[in-house]
């Protein structure tokens, strides 16, 4: 691990986010008010440290970001307004960037014309397919007086499309997240972590991915709610159309207390109450963690809106009989999941759903790793 | 001798005392003692209803002897004599009991406490007897001041001296007047230019019609007492001059830590490796460069060399931290590229505006790294690898616990204060003390920060202890004040308890010159005793207690006095059991 400070770093963190870094003199306030410190997890004062001095390798090793949910208090405590927060948030920008091996999340956090362009091409791909490659429109209608949605986006294969993409977004997160292993467990515990270890502490995975019980630990606990909201809204929605969608895309309507519906609309109302929370938030900035909006938040959250919309249009054209209209909304509602999903979950924001509860799992895997050599 | 008559008064000190003590049992108790005419109580005795009820007493029972028992002497003693002097009586007629400090505050048995005070008092009551009128004595002021050092603290000194009119012997070691300002580039913490303040200052004292400037000359023994001094100047190749004068002020100063001792910065080895005080010689220059002539792209900056740490010098120096910050601030704008990393063990940016410029400085991309002076200091190496800066330091910074390195082309040493090789012949010249950091002692560290044990000699500047500019031009106008007022009222006061030689007991064998600690006894040749100069004596009386054959007889500590007070107490500590 390198040692050598680099003033350098700073300055190029400053691309991420990172502000008023050099006012923190470390007094201890942010650790000391944050609900989620406990012993061996001293965020984000430690953080801030490695990062002053420019300490690359230390900070790479750090797990302490994904473990902040952004209340914000540190930085309403803060007496020399260093916004320990923002820095926290700043850094998981950052991390992920080291994680990426492609170079891709920097190139995509660090500069909006690599973000955009790849946008714009994916979305282009996606319409050109959809009138050059796929069959056309059927205009007449069902005998339920439905679009025949099937005949333009084929069920088998949108479902073989929709794999793939599952697999290479999967397979990069999972590259991914073996780098953010080898960090910080490998780097970061010097004695190692036995296997039993690391089956017995699995299940924290899937606990802290379904209930993500650390982010309600923080004082305002509405937050918890809104994004608990949005995340099992996404991840029905996700299922959904990966692993069900032939059941899930269908030119039969059924009635409106059938499952298939249910589930949709559940979906749809989760994320679209977790995003007008983050949506509001952001423009009333009244809350620190809203205050300093980098570029790829807004691109996430308006992206995830477009998609949420056109995916409730597409139901409302299709259930009354508008052909054109869900053949352009489909159109449109591929053209903005697909680039969004590519961008966001394996390079930029959205990759955090790994991260974050492979990150309370590696922290456990730390803190047994040191409670066994004590 | 007349018959005592003597008031005793016993204060409560509000509940001080009288919490503990019961008062009015030891006024009852110490009335039947023989002599005793009054025996009252207070509750604020030093009050000036306190100190009436004494004087009309005296008027009242024609007392001649008082006896006060309250706080300790040092604080009120001076209040009651006064109380004596204007009711006619000596104020040495006088004696005091302190059962507050020795007794109310440290005990915690009122009975015992009680019968201790009564003891106390008693022992007063039986020593006052013995007591015997002093009278007050004065010696005229010679208007001349000698200032021993030509330094920013000397130069302030004499003139705030010579501009009111009287003579000043300003005696400077070098051949020109500034001291360690000479090499200051700008001062901290508004960054004022050193150079245009020392050029007015030297401007204005060699110009002054009444300050007489001896360079390159030194100071030998001054002899004689407050108002009367007198020594000679010895200049290297000219003639001694003898000078007299009424006061002396001492502005000698420090001089810079010597940075090789610390063998981890390798000073001396290390070509780049400088020190705070090469470095400001290098910014008189306006280019910062390192040996071979290149502009430095990492500078480092170590703070605490030889200060504050047991190995070298245990004190704080006072000043380098707030150098260092200014170092920073200069570097930042002779180079903006430039890293800049300030190692410190703890800042010490305590002043007016100095606080500010820390804060102003953090915000100027400094890398600020704490290490641990205690456990480890910073090693500075000499880097193997072509493609590395010329140095590295390794250290361990406290925040983080991390062991780290930094890369360095430049290190600025800042190095303390220490005193001169040959403080010590100066303290013994003028008759003055030096603490274990070899800095000159003054009277009261507190109360009284300029003047010295010995009358007359004041000490300003550094050779009192580190510091910066404006405390050193402080206590210089300090010190003049305290010269000018004692020039002004023509003659002073020197103290009457004095040590006497009774030269038909007096053997000879001088064990109270080496004693005394105001060098107030010298031995008369021809009669073959020692004699006493009761201007410099204090009244310590350490030489009483070591004359072995009792020729000495400290005044107001007469063995018959201190005898007395014994049986006093012992004899009311038997009465008591």
């Amino acid at each position: 691990m390198n040692n050598r400070v680099n003033p350098d770093l700073p300055k190029e963190l400053k691309e991420f986010g990172i502000r008023d870094w050099n006012e923190c003199y470390h007094c201890g306030t942010c650790t000391a008010i944050c609900p989620l410190t406990s012993q061996g997890v001293l965020f984000p004062r430690k953080e801030i440290r490695l990062m002053q001095m420019g300490l690359k390798d230390h900070l790479s090793t750090c797990v302490e970001p994904w473990l902040c949910y952004y209340c914000g208090e540190c930085s309403e405590k803060c007496p020399r307004n260093a916004n320990p927060g923002e820095l926290m948030m700043s850094l998981r920008r950052y991390l992920t960037s080291i994680y990426d091996w492609t170079g891709l999340s920097k190139k995509f956090y660090t500069s909006k014309v690599w973000e955009l362009a790849f946008i714009i091409f994916f979305a282009i791909l996606v319409v050109l397919a959809f009138l050059f490659v796929l069959p056309p429109l059927d205009p007449t209608l069902t005998a339920d007086g439905g679009v025949k949605v099937n005949s333009f986006a084929p069920v088998r294969i949108v479902e073989i499309f929709d794999w793939t993409m599952a697999f290479i977004v999967a397979g990069l997160l999972v590259s991914n997240i073996l780098r953010m292993y080898y960090r910080v467990v490998w780097m970061g515990t010097p004695n190692g972590v036995g296997i039993l270890v690391h089956i017995r502490e699995f299940w924290q995975l899937i606990f802290n991915f379904v209930v993500q019980p650390k982010f309600s630990k923080c004082d305002d606990k509405s937050y918890w709610l809104y994004h608990w909201l949005l995340m099992s809204g996404y991840t029905i929605m996700f299922i959904l159309i990966v692993v069900f969608l032939p059941w899930f895309q269908t030119e039969k309507i059924y009635p409106a207390w059938h499952l298939q519906r249910w589930l949709g609309y559940y979906a749809t109302i989760g994320l679209l109450i977790g995003l007008t929370a983050a949506i509001i938030g952001r423009l009333k900035k009244q809350q620190v963690k809203f205050q300093f909006s980098h570029v790829s938040d807004w691109l996430f959250l308006a992206m995830l809106t477009l998609t949420v919309i056109t995916g409730i249009l597409i139901h409302i054209f299709r259930i009354n009989g508008m052909p054109l209209a869900t053949y352009v909304c489909y159109i449109a509602h591929m053209a903005i999941l697909v680039p969004m999903i590519l961008i966001e979950v394996p390079f930029s924001k959205w990759s955090h759903l790994a991260y974050r509860p492979f990150a309370v799992y590696f922290a456990r895997l730390q803190k047994s790793a040191i409670q066994q050599t004590v | 001798m007349e018959e005592p008559r003597i008031g005793v008064y016993i204060c409560w000190c509000g509940t001080n005392i009288a919490k503990m003590v019961d008062v009015e049992q030891v006024a009852e108790q110490v009335g039947k003692l023989p002599f005793v005419v009054v025996s009252k109580t207070y509750r604020y005795m030093c009050s000036d209803p306190g100190q009436e009820l004494i004087a009309s007493d005296i008027q009242e029972h024609q007392l001649n002897r008082v006896v006060v028992a309250a706080c300790s002497p040092r604080i009120h003693e001076l209040t009651f004599r006064k109380v004596l002097e204007k009711s006619g009586l000596n104020p040495y007629l006088f004696e005091m009991a302190n059962i507050r400090e020795q007794d109310s505050w440290v005990h915690d048995n009122r009975e015992e406490a009680t019968n201790k005070a009564i003891e106390l008092v008693a022992g007063s009551i039986s020593r006052v007897q013995y007591h015997e009128p002093l009278d007050k004595r004065s010696v005229s002021i010679d208007p001349a001041t000698l200032v021993i050092g030509g330094g920013v603290a000397g130069m302030s000194a004499a003139l705030e001296v010579a501009d009111a009119g009287r003579e000043v012997y300003l005696v400077e070691k070098s051949d020109k007047l500034g001291g360690m300002i000479e090499h200051l580039s700008l001062t901290y913490p508004y960054l004022y230019d050193a150079g245009s303040m020392r050029d007015s200052l030297v401007h204005r004292t060699v110009n002054h019609p009444h300050i007489h400037i001896f360079y390159r000359t030194t100071v030998d023994k001054v002899d004689g007492f407050i108002g009367n001094f007198e020594t000679t100047v010895r200049h290297e190749d000219q003639p001694p001059v003898t000078l007299t004068f009424g006061n002396v002020i001492v502005a000698t100063g420090l001089k810079p830590f010597n940075a090789a001792r610390v063998g981890e910065y390798g000073y001396g080895r290390l070509p780049d490796v400088i020190t705070s005080v090469e470095f400001e010689d290098m910014l008189r220059t306006g280019e910062i460069r390192t040996r071979e002539g290149n502009t430095p792209q990492n500078i480092a900056i170590i703070h605490c060399v030889g200060s504050r740490n047991t190995r070298f010098h245990e004190y704080c120096s006072r000043t380098c931290c707030q150098v260092a910050l200014k170092f920073a601030n200069q570097i930042r704008s002779l180079l903006p590229g430039t890293n800049i990393y300030d190692l410190y063990a703890d800042m010490r940016a305590f002043g007016k505006g100095c606080e500010e410029l820390y804060t102003e400085t953090s915000r100027k991309d400094i890398m600020f790294m704490m290490f641990d002076q205690q456990e480890e200091l910073p090693q500075i190496i000499r880097s193997v690898d072509p493609g590395d800066p010329p140095m590295l330091i390794f250290f361990r910074e406290k925040i983080s616990g991390l062991g780290l390195e930094i890369p360095a082309d430049l290190v600025i040493l800042m190095v303390g204060m220490e005193a001169h090789e040959d403080v010590k012949d100066v303290a013994h010249a003028v008759g003055i003390s030096v603490c274990q950091n070899q800095f000159f002692i003054e009277k009261h560290p507190k109360l009284d920060p300029v003047a010295t044990t010995t009358s007359g000699v004041y000490i300003v500047g550094n050779c009192q202890g580190p510091k910066g500019i404006p405390d050193a031009v402080s206590q210089a106008k300090a010190a003049a004040a305290r010269v000018l007022a004692t020039i002004n009222q023509g003659s002073v006061h020197v103290e009457v308890t004095t040590a006497q030689v009774n030269e038909e007991i007096c053997c000879g064998c001088q064990t109270c010159i080496t004693v005394c600690p105001y060098q107030a006894i010298h031995y008369d040749l021809e009669k073959r005793v020692s004699v006493v100069n009761e201007v410099l004596c204090k009244g310590c009386g350490t030489c009483g207690s070591a004359c072995p054959t009792g020729a000495i007889r400290s005044k107001h500590f007469t063995d018959q006095q201190i005898l007395s007070q014994i049986i006093g107490l012992m004899q009311m500590t038997l009465k008591i059991n």
